[in-house]
Parts: C-alpha cells; structure tokens; sequence
C-alpha cells in the first residue's frame, strides 16, 4: 500500500499562497516573506499547522528572534543536522503552543566550513541540542556559550554522525 | 563558608541511571549545578543507518526501559509519514489503548522510584505491583514484558488477545480505585509533603523558554499536551482533558502525574469500548521515497520528535530523535540553585529521569 494518504507530506506542497491571510500557516509564510525577501529561499506546507521554509544562514538568528517575538513561536522543539553530499542542513523545528503551529526552519552551511549562528541566547533550550549536533556531527555554532562535546568523552577525536565515519555496521 | 564541588553520580541511589549531576554547594545551598550525560551514549542514531525500516523498530524500543511502547509507536508514526501509508482504523485504536498503558505503566515505575526516593518504601511496593497489571496486559498483547516490538509501519503486529476489552476495563477500575489510596498514602505523609511543596520551583517563563515539555511543563501551569493541541493518531476523537497545576514545585509536578493517569484510564477505557472491527495492519513499502517525515507525540515524559529522512532505498539516511528529558534536564539548574542539598533528591527525582533516551 504505497498509495499516499490525507496529510503525507506530498499533498499541498505546491500549492500556491492564496489572498487571504487568516490561514495561519500562509501568514506565517507571508510574514516571513516581507521580513527577510532576500533570504527566504523556499517554502512549502506540509500539512495542517506544519510549514517549512528555507533561510539563508547568515539570516538565522535574526529570523528566529522575529519568529519569536514578532510571531509568538514560544518553544524551540528541536535541532537536527543532517549530512548529504554537498552541504550540511540544520533544521529548526519550532512550534507555537497558542496558535498550534510548527515551523521547519531549514538552513544550510558548505561542507568546508559547518558553521550558524547560536540560538541558545533566544531559546534556552536550544543549549545542550546545539552542543549534541557540535558533538555527533561537527556543526560550529558561533556564540555559543559552552560549545563542548556532550555525549561522547571530551578527548574524542571524530565526529560519528558524518556519513564518512564507518561505525557500528 | 568555602564553596566546594560535590558529584552525585554517576553511582548515587538518586540518579535512576547512569549520569552524574555536579552541584557546588555553600554550606548546604546549592549555588551551581552541572547535569552531565552521555554515560550510557549506544549511537541509535548511528546505529539505525545500517538497519531496514523494519529492523529499527526494536532498536526504538530500546530507547527508555520505562515505556518502550511510546518510542516505537513515535518511529512508526513517522515513517508512516515519510512513506505515506494510511494505518486502518482499528489499528489506531489498539495503539492509542496500548500507550496509554504504557503511560500509567510508566508513571507508576516513576512514583515507585520516587517514593522510595523520599523514604516511603510502601509506596515503591504498592506502585510496583499495580504496574504488573498493565505489564500483564500488555504482554497479552505483544508477547513481551517490557520491550514490546508491537507498532509496525502500518499498524499492529498482532489483533488484540480475546477477552480484552473485559481485562483492559477490568484493570482501568481498578487502577482508579488504587490511584486514590495512593493520593491517600502519600498526601498523608507528612515527609513527602515536606520534601516536595514548595520545592523546586520553576517559572512558566523559564520552563517555557528552556524547552521544559511534559508533566514538568503542565505543572508550571501552561496547558499544552500534544495530546490536544497537535493532535495524532485518534486523539481527536477521545474525551479528555490535559492535566495542569499551577504551582510548578515538585508536589506540582508529582499531581500532574497522578491526575494524568486518570485520564488516562479514561482513553483506555474509550479506546477499547470505540474499537471498531477490520483490519489492524496493512502491509508498507520496503523503500521509503526521496523526502523528510516527521512524528510528535506526547510521550510520558514530554514531547518526543523524530525526524526521518529517506534517500530511496529500504534504510533510513537519517534519524534524529528528540529526547524530552535529554531538554529538560538542562533545566536542571534553574530548579536547583537556591535549594538545599537535601532537596535535590526530589527536585531530580521528580522529573522521572530516563538515561536510555536521554544518551541514546
């Protein structure tokens, strides 16, 4: 049974914004459009209340401090980074408790040089999963306050998440 | 007084696992304090790179002792999501009936510790042996004790045993007759009051700010369950009400869960009376397509995230799991600093610590 179901991601991607704003996803689209024109790459909804979009990364901190204080996104879900051939991706999920709303804030750095700016001084909670992605995959996050491995033993020397590191298998 | 460093772990009969917590106490006020983690690091998320979508499953098992269930049933969740099979409904009833035991089951080893945390080691043998029911139904269910291996992508991995619904409404009356000798046993105790009112107290603001998900999070008076607010699976459906309480100390937090098990004996007991009849599995693709899922639950303990990325072939490229108590616990010095050392047995104690998720 492949066959794609209500709310797969597939359905609604390329659907076109409409004029009316009182669908929150669209507005949350819509204001980040106006506020960061040159940044916002790409942007899709996933399904109810799910968006994604795609910022450039010198952008980050200033999109995430508007997410949060201009949009009500109270809470830092998670931070993920994922490795592919050409390019490393961080991905914010941020969700907003009063409008029942989560963002995919997707960012991503060259391969040579994995660095963003820290969001630990907007979300608290971002600290140790910032330190989890330094640790597991490499990722420098500037203006950390402790950026430290925290899983592994402090005198390890790899970073075993990268799809060069033959582990495990 | 001349401040000092004093490790509690990684062997100390608080931490419940295997993580050590570094508090630097002036006399014995807590002025700082250091959670450090990574003791029990497996690299589930390495690991599942080499593994069919399939094979993962037991693997998430693996990821907390204390309700397995949740975890499989949120990988699950989000590879049906990334391949875009539809689960039939009976299925989503047997689930929904399946972690919501798993919860009471969870919260229940959680009280036992934590009561015999703050010395009343009667409540660690009533607790124990209440959980054995739902232990008991469980295993009728899936085979298996503690690391069930039951969700599949696409369903269940068998229909429920006979004679369930009976059982599951038997244990839910019973459950709920228990529940309130406990709030007796342990509202009466002069101790655990002591030790747990206006202790470890954490502001909405704070919990909010730091990530702070689940029971903490309720208990500091913001009403947010996944459960209602994101709704998954057949919540919808349901008629229930998140547990809250203002207070945001450790008595908060102990009544949350109590109260939440309550409700969740009222999801058991909607679920296996709604059950429809027809098919509880249908069978899912063995590659995933090019693209991204995404899962949320409210797990016991808070709120759990995976996010999945296919490349096309039948392993996952990519896993990233969101552990609530790997967030939370770096809220930990926001709720120690200014106690006594004493207290932190009941501070850390009342966040019902899970290491295998917490290192994954």
């Amino acid at each position: 049974m492949a066959a794609r179901g209500k709310g797969s991601p597939a359905e609604g991607m390329e659907r076109a914004l409409s004029k009316v704003d009182d669908v929150p996803e669209e507005r949350v689209i819509r204001a980040l459009l106006d506020n960061f024109p040159t940044a916002v790459t790409d942007f899709k909804k996933l399904s109810k209340g799910v968006v994604r979009a795609r910022i450039e990364r010198r952008d980050i901190h200033k999109a995430c401090l508007f997410v949060r204080d201009t949009l009500g996104f109270e809470h830092l879900s998670m931070i993920s980074a994922v490795e592919y051939d050409d390019r490393f991706e961080i991905v914010y999920h941020i969700a907003s408790w009063s409008q029942r709303l989560l963002l995919e804030l997707i960012t991503s750095t060259p391969k040579d040089d994995p660095s963003v700016d820290s969001v630990s001084s907007i979300w608290g909670g971002a600290n140790w999963q910032e330190r989890e992605s330094y640790d597991l995959m490499g990722i420098k996050f500037s203006n950390h306050p402790k950026l430290e491995r925290i899983l592994l033993p402090k005198d390890y020397l790899y970073h075993p998440l990268r799809k060069d590191f033959k582990g495990g298998d | 007084m001349a401040e000092m460093w004093i490790n509690m772990g990684p062997q100390h009969p608080m931490t419940h696992g295997l993580w050590n917590l570094r508090v630097k106490v002036d006399g014995e006020t807590i002025v700082d304090a250091q959670p450090e983690v990574g003791y029990l690091h497996r690299g589930i998320e390495k690991l599942v790179e080499g593994r069919t979508y399939t094979q993962v499953i037991p693997i998430t098992d693996r990821l907390c002792y204390g309700s397995s269930l949740t975890w499989s049933h949120l990988y699950c969740l989000t590879a049906e999501n990334l391949m875009g099979v539809e689960v039939p409904p009976r299925a989503e009833y047997i689930r929904v009936a399946a972690i919501e035991m798993q919860r009471i089951a969870s919260h229940l080893m959680w009280l036992a510790a934590y009561a015999a945390d703050l010395g009343l080691m009667l409540g660690f043998i009533y607790t124990m042996r209440d959980r054995e029911i739902f232990i008991d139904l469980l295993q009728a269910m899936s085979g298996s004790r503690l690391t069930y291996n039951y969700p599949r992508i696409g369903g269940v991995a068998h229909d429920v045993p006979p004679n369930f619904e009976r059982d599951a409404l038997r244990a839910c009356s019973y459950m709920e007759k228990k529940l309130k000798e406990y709030e007796d046993l342990f509202d009466g105790s002069k101790v655990f009051m002591m030790r747990n009112v206006d202790v470890g107290l954490l502001k909405k603001e704070d919990a909010m700010n730091l990530g702070v998900t689940g029971p903490p999070l309720r208990a500091s008076g913001v009403k947010y369950d996944l459960r209602k607010d994101m709704p998954y699976s057949i919540y919808p459906e349901l008629n229930f009400e998140p547990a809250t309480h203002p207070d945001g100390d450790c008595y908060a937090r102990y009544k949350v869960r109590m109260d939440e098990m309550y409700t969740s004996c009222k999801l058991i007991r909607q679920a296996v009376q709604k059950m429809p009849k027809g098919k509880w599995r249908v069978v899912a693709p063995r590659n995933a397509p090019v693209g991204t899922g995404l899962g949320r639950v409210e797990d016991p303990r808070g709120e759990g995230v995976m996010y999945l990325v296919g490349d096309g072939s039948d392993r996952p490229y990519r896993l990233k799991i969101r552990s609530p108590i790997f967030v939370t616990v770096s809220a930990a010095p926001k709720m120690l600093i200014g106690y006594k050392l004493a207290d932190v047995v009941a501070i850390m104690g009342g966040l019902d610590m899970c290491i295998g998720e917490t290192d994954r």
